[in-house]
C-alpha cells in the first residue's frame, strides 16, 4: 500500500519533512513567533509553516507560488526552536523547503532573485558600494527608497556628540595582545557592511588594527541570501570560494552576525561531499564574531562617560551562535548599558524580508521601537547589518529619540 | 482541494458582511492551517474547513451562527488548537469559527474578586492581569501560555495545581453563550449563591464546543499566595510515593502541586540531561507549597518532611534558592520531551482514577508494559489521580504498532475497571470517541444525546465529536 506518508518519505520535500517530523503541533511556539505576533493567522506561525511542509510532502497542498510565498514568510530567527519542547528546527526546514520549491517551480520568487544575482558577483557589490558611497557623499541617497538605503550614523558624528571634557581625559587602556600571539587574523567584510554601513566597517577595521595586523582577502558573499531563497548551488559555490579565500588565515573575524552564523555552520551543507565537508568544518572553526574575538583578546574599549546604550541581540548572534555576554561586556566598558525588553525578539530585518513583506516588517519594527524608547538609552547598538537597517529606520521614525549604531562604532 | 465544494458566493458574502472581509479565510492554503490541532491525528484533506470565520464581538458571532443555521452549515469552534483530542478539527467541512481575535479582558472586579473576559484571551494573560492586582486565577493547564479561555472552558482544563485549587469548572461563575440559531444566552452571574433554575453554566463547561459558542466568561478568583516553595522527594517505589501524598492530604497539608514520576521517567530525564540515574530511585515527587510567607512555608515543609520520611523516602530536598526552584521545575517541564526522546513514537494518554486507585492502576500499566513488550513510563498529578502513561513505540513497525494500540486499549480498560475515566484533562474529541459509549453506559449516552438534540437540533455544532 502506498500511503501519503510513504510517498512523502521520498518526494522532493522529503528532506524538509524530515526536519519537522518531531513537530506534534503543540502550539508552544505560537506566542513567540514575531510574525505570528503581527499577523495572527495560522499560516504565519511556526506551527503553521511546519504543517505546510508536511502538507506539501504528503500531497495535501500543491507546490505553487502561494505555498512558496507562505514559506518565504519566515525571519529564520529561531525563536520558535528556542521555545519548542522538541527543538524542531523550523528555520532549517524553511531553507530545505524553499530549495525544494525553487527546484520544483524552476525559480525563486521574483523579488529575491535580483538580490541573489547582485550579491553573487563581487564586482557588482563593489560597484554598488561605490555608487552608494558617491550618492551618500552628495546626499542623494535620500532620494532612494528609504527601505533600500539606511542613513548610517557615523562614529565621527557620534564622538562629536559625546565630545566634551571627559573625552580629553586619560586615553582608554591599551589593548592587550591578540588571541594567540602571531595568529593570522583576517577580516570577513560581509556585503551588508560593505554596501550599507561603510563607516561601521571602517570602525571594525580600526579596532582590528589596534590589536594586530590583519588581512583582508578578496572574497564573495557568505551565501546566506542564496540559501534563504532556494539557490543552494550558488550558495555552495560561494562557500567553496570563501573557504579557499581564507585558507591562509588562522582566524576569520566578521562584524556581521548573519555572515558569522552562516560561516560557522557550513559543513552540514556539504554532507554529501566528504572532502568539502572536512574543509568546511575546518574553516568554520576559524570563524569568530567581532565581539567574541575582542572579548577573547582582552580588548578594552575607551569609556565614554555619559553614553547610554541599549543592545538588540541579533538572532544570528544570540540564538545562532550563543553570543550574548561578549557584546554586553564591551558595552558596559564603553558606557552604561540599559537592557531592552524582549531583547532577543527579532527586529524583522532578516535579509531582504523587509523588502518582501514591508507591512509585517513595519509592524514588528514598531514594537521594537517602542521597547527601545522605553529604555531611554541614547543609542541602540547591535552587531548585524541586517538588524541595523531596521534599527536605523526605527531611529529615524523616533524623530531623533535615539540613534542606531553598530557595536564597532561605539567601542 | 477539499472534498467539500466551495460555498456559494452569497454565503461567503454573508460571512464577510458579518465579520469583515479580511476576517474570512478561504484560500485552501490558508484554511489548511485550521485542519489540525495538537492531537496525533494525521494531517488530512478531509478535515479542511471550507472557510475560517474570525469574529470580534458577540454580535458578530450571533450573525455568523444565524446564517450558518439558515444555510445548514457545520460550525467548529476553535481557540488556539492546542487541544489533544481533535476537538477543534472540523469533520464535516463547513466553517471553523476561530475565536482568537476576541482577546479583551472586560472587567476585573476586585471587590467581588471576579473577572470577565472574552474567549480568545490566552490563559496566561488573564493570570498575569489578575496577579498584577494581587488576585489569582488558578487553572493552569500545561498549555497555559498559548491556550485560550474559550478552549479551557470547553475542555474544562486543569493543571498541576488542581490538587489544591481545582480545575476550570471550579472558577466559572457565569457564561455568555451564542446558541446554534444565533440567540444569545446568559448564565450564572456574580451572586455566589444562585439556585435559580438548572445549572446551565455547568452544562457548557466541558461541552467541547458541541452545545454553543462561549463568547464571554465570568470567573471567580482567589487571593494571590504570597510565597511559594518547591520540594523534591525520592522514594523506592510508586506505592510509597502515592501513600505519602495520601497522608499529606489526610493530614491537611495540601501541596499546591504534587507531580509524580516513575523510574522510567527518571531514567529519561537522566538520559536527556546526561546525568547518572539515582540509585534505588523508583519514584519521585515534585511538590509545590504555597502560603502567606516564609514561615508558613517552612512549617509546611517540615510537616511534609516528617510524612514523607515515615513513608520511606530516600532523599528530600527543599529548594533554597530561586535557581534551585527553577532547576527542579525544569526537570518536570522537560519530562514530556525527555520521555518522547526515548522512542520514535509515543502514544501519550490522559486517564484519571480515584486517588486511592493510583498505585493499583500503575501496577496494571506496568503489567501491560510487560505483556506488550513496550516501555510505558508513567507520570502525572498524584494529588488528583490524573496520570499520563506514554506508550513508547515505533509505529513504522506494524507489529509494534498493533501492540501499542492494544496497550492503549488495555490502559483505558484498567482505568475504567478501577472506577476512573478516559480523560482527566484532554476531553474526548475525536481520538477517544470510540471508547465513550462503553465508558459512560447507555443511560448517560442517551442523556447526552437528549441534551444535544435540545440545544442543537440540526446537529451543526462541532459535528462528529464525543460520541
Ligand atoms: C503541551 C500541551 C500541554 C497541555 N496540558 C494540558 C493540561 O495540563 N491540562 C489540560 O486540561 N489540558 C492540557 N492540554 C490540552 C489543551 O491545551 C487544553 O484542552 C486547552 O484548554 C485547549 O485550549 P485551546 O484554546 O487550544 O482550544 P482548542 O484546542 O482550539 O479547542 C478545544 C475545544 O474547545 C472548543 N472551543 C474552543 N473555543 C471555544 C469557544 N469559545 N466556545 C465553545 N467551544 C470552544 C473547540 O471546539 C474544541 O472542541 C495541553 C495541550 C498541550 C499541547
Ligand atoms: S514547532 Fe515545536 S513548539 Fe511549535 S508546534 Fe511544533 S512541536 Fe510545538
Ligand atoms: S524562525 Fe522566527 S519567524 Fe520563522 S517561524 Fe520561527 S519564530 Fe517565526
Amino acid at each position: 500500500m502506498v500511503t501519503a506518508a510513504t510517498k512523502a518519505g521520498q518526494g522532493p520535500f522529503a528532506a524538509a519533512r524530515g526536519k519537522v517530523l518531531g513537530c506534534d503541533r503543540c502550539g508552544t511556539c505560537l506566542p513567540v513567533c514575531p510574525l505570528f505576533q503581527v499577523q495572527d493567522v495560522e499560516r504565519a506561525s511556526a506551527r503553521g509553516k511546519n504543517a505546510l511542509v508536511r502538507g506539501l510532502a504528503e500531497g495535501l497542498i500543491p507546490p505553487d507560488r502561494e505555498a512558496q510565498e507562505a514559506l518565504e514568510f519566515c525571519l529564520l530567527c529561531r525563536a520558535c526552536t528556542d521555545a519548542c519542547p522538541g527543538k524542531v528546527p523550523t528555520e532549517e526546514a524553511m531553507l530545505q523547503v524553499r530549495q525544494a520549491l525553487a527546484d520544483t517551480l524552476g525559480s525563486t520568487p521574483l523579488r529575491s532573485r535580483w538580490i541573489g544575482r547582485v550579491l553573487r558577483r563581487r564586482r557588482m557589490v563593489a560597484l554598488g558600494a561605490a555608487t552608494l558611497a558617491g550618492l551618500r557623499a552628495v546626499g542623494l541617497h535620500r532620494l532612494l527608497p528609504s527601505q533600500l538605503v539606511p542613513r548610517e550614523t557615523s562614529r565621527q558624528a557620534y564622538l562629536a556628540e559625546h565630545a566634551g571634557p571627559a573625552l580629553l581625559g586619560a586615553p582608554g587602556p591599551r589593548p592587550e595582545p591578540a588571541l594567540h600571539p602571531g595568529a593570522k587574523v583576517a577580516y570577513f567584510q560581509g556585503c551588508g557592511m560593505k554596501l550599507l554601513f561603510p563607516d561601521a566597517s571602517r570602525s571594525t577595521q580600526r579596532i582590528l588594527a589596534q590589536l594586530s595586523p590583519f588581512q583582508q582577502p578578496d572574497h564573495p558573499c557568505c551565501g546566506l541570501p542564496h540559501l534563504a531563497h532556494g539557490q543552494r548551488e550558488a550558495f555552495l559555490e560561494l562557500a567553496r570560494e570563501n573557504i579557499r579565500a581564507f585558507e591562509a588565515a588562522d582566524l576569520v573575524v566578521t562584524d556581521c552576525a548573519s555572515c558569522g552564523g552562516t560561516l560557522k555552520h557550513l559543513a552540514s551543507w556539504f554532507a554529501d561531499d566528504p572532502v568539502w565537508e572536512h574543509r568546511a568544518a575546518r574553516f568554520s572553526t576559524k570563524v569568530m564574531d567581532l565581539t567574541e574575538y575582542l572579548a577573547a583578546a582582552g580588548y578594552r574599549p575607551q569609556a565614554l562617560p555619559g553614553a547610554t546604550f541599549t543592545y538588540h541581540d541579533p538572532c544570528h548572534l544570540a540564538r545562532g551562535q550563543g553570543i550574548r555576554r561578549q557584546p554586553r561586556q564591551l558595552l558596559e566598558q564603553a558606557g552604561r548599558l540599559i537592557e531592552l525588553a524582549e531583547k532577543e525578539r527579532c527586529c524583522g530585518g532578516s535579509g531582504s524580508f523587509h523588502l518582501e513583506h514591508p507591512r509585517a516588517a513595519e509592524a514588528i519594527l514598531r514594537r521594537k521601537q517602542e521597547d527601545i524608547q522605553g529604555t531611554g538609552a541614547q543609542v541602540v547598538v547591535t552587531a548585524c547589518p541586517g538588524c541595523l537597517i531596521q534599527l536605523t529606520r526605527a531611529a529615524e521614525q523616533s524623530g531623533g529619540a535615539f540613534q542606531a549604531m553598530h557595536i564597532s562604532q561605539v567601542i | 482541494m477539499t472534498t467539500f465544494t466551495a460555498f456559494e458566493p452569497e454565503v461567503l458574502d454573508g460571512f464577510r458582511d458579518a465579520v469583515g472581509r479580511e476576517h474570512v479565510i478561504e484560500s485552501p492554503l490558508e484554511v489548511f492551517g485550521y485542519s489540525y490541532d495538537a492531537s496525533f491525528l494525521p494531517l488530512d484533506r478531509n478535515t479542511m474547513p471550507q472557510a475560517v470565520v474570525r469574529p470580534r464581538t458577540t454580535a458578530e458571532i450571533s450573525r455568523v451562527m444565524a446564517l450558518a443555521h439558515q444555510r445548514r452549515i457545520p460550525i467548529t469552534p476553535r481557540g488556539a488548537a492546542s487541544g489533544r483530542t481533535g476537538g477543534s478539527v472540523p469533520l464535516q467541512g463547513g466553517i471553523v469559527l476561530s475565536l482568537d481575535r476576541m482577546t479583551s479582558i472586560l472587567e476585573l472586579d476586585t471587590a467581588n474578586m471576579m473577572v470577565s473576559a472574552e474567549p480568545g484571551v490566552r490563559t496566561v494573560d488573564l493570570h498575569d492581569h489578575c496577579a498584577r492586582h494581587g488576585l489569582f486565577f488558578p487553572p493552569d493547564p500545561g498549555s497555559w501560555k498559548f491556550s485560550t479561555l474559550g478552549g479551557n472552558v470547553a475542555e474544562n482544563a486543569g493543571g498541576m495545581r488542581a490538587v489544591k485549587y481545582g480545575v476550570t469548572r471550579d472558577y466559572v461563575m457565569g457564561l455568555e453563550v451564542v446558541l446554534a440559531d444565533g440567540s444569545i444566552l446568559e448564565t450564572g452571574g456574580k451572586a455566589v449563591k444562585n439556585v435559580t433554575g438548572y445549572d446551565l453554566t455547568g452544562l457548557f463547561v466541558g461541552s467541547e464546543g458541541t452545545l454553543g459558542i462561549v463568547s464571554r466568561a465570568l470567573f471567580r478568583l482567589r487571593p494571590l499566595p504570597k510565597a511559594r516553595g518547591v520540594l523534591r522527594v525520592v522514594f523506592r517505589t510508586m506505592d510509597e510515593a502515592c501513600a505519602a501524598v495520601q497522608e499529606m492530604l489526610l493530614d491537611g497539608v495540601t501541596p499546591s502541586a504534587a507531580e509524580i514520576m516513575d523510574a522510567t521517567c527518571l531514567e529519561a530525564v537522566a538520559r536527556a540531561r546526561n546525568t547518572p540515574v539515582e540509585e534505588e530511585a523508583g519514584a519521585c515527587l515534585i511538590l509545590e507549597i504555597d502560603g502567606d510567607g516564609a514561615e508558613a512555608l517552612e512549617a509546611q515543609s517540615r510537616r511534609i518532611e516528617a510524612i514523607t520520611g515515615r513513608a520511606g523516602c530516600i532523599a528530600f530536598r527543599s529548594a533554597a534558592s530561586r535557581e534551585e526552584t527553577e532547576a527542579i521545575w525544569a526537570e518536570r517541564r522537560g519530562l514530556s520531551s525527555a520521555v518522547a526522546a526515548m522512542a520514535p513514537n509515543r502514544l501519550g494518554e490522559d486517564i484519571s482514577v480515584p486517588r486511592s486507585a493510583f498505585p493499583e492502576v500503575v501496577r496494571r500499566i506496568n503489567a501491560i508494559s510487560t505483556s506488550s513488550r513496550l516501555r510505558i513510563p508513567v507520570f502525572g498529578h498524584a494529588g488528583d489521580g490524573n496520570l499520563h502513561p506514554s506508550v513508547l513505540c515505533d509505529l513504522a513497525d506494524p507489529d509494534q504498532a498493533a501492540r501499542a494500540h492494544q496497550a492503549v486499549d488495555g490502559i483505558f480498560q484498567a482505568a475504567l475497571d478501577l472506577g476512573g475515566t478516559l480523560s482527566g484533562e484532554h476531553g474526548i474529541g475525536i481520538t477517544k470517541r470510540p471508547y465513550f459509549a462503553n465508558a459512560v453506559g447507555p443511560v448517560s449516552l442517551e442523556t447526552h444525546r437528549a441534551v444535544k438534540r435540545a440545544l442543537d437540533p440540526l446537529g451543526l455544532l462541532n459535528p462528529g465529536k464525543i460520541w
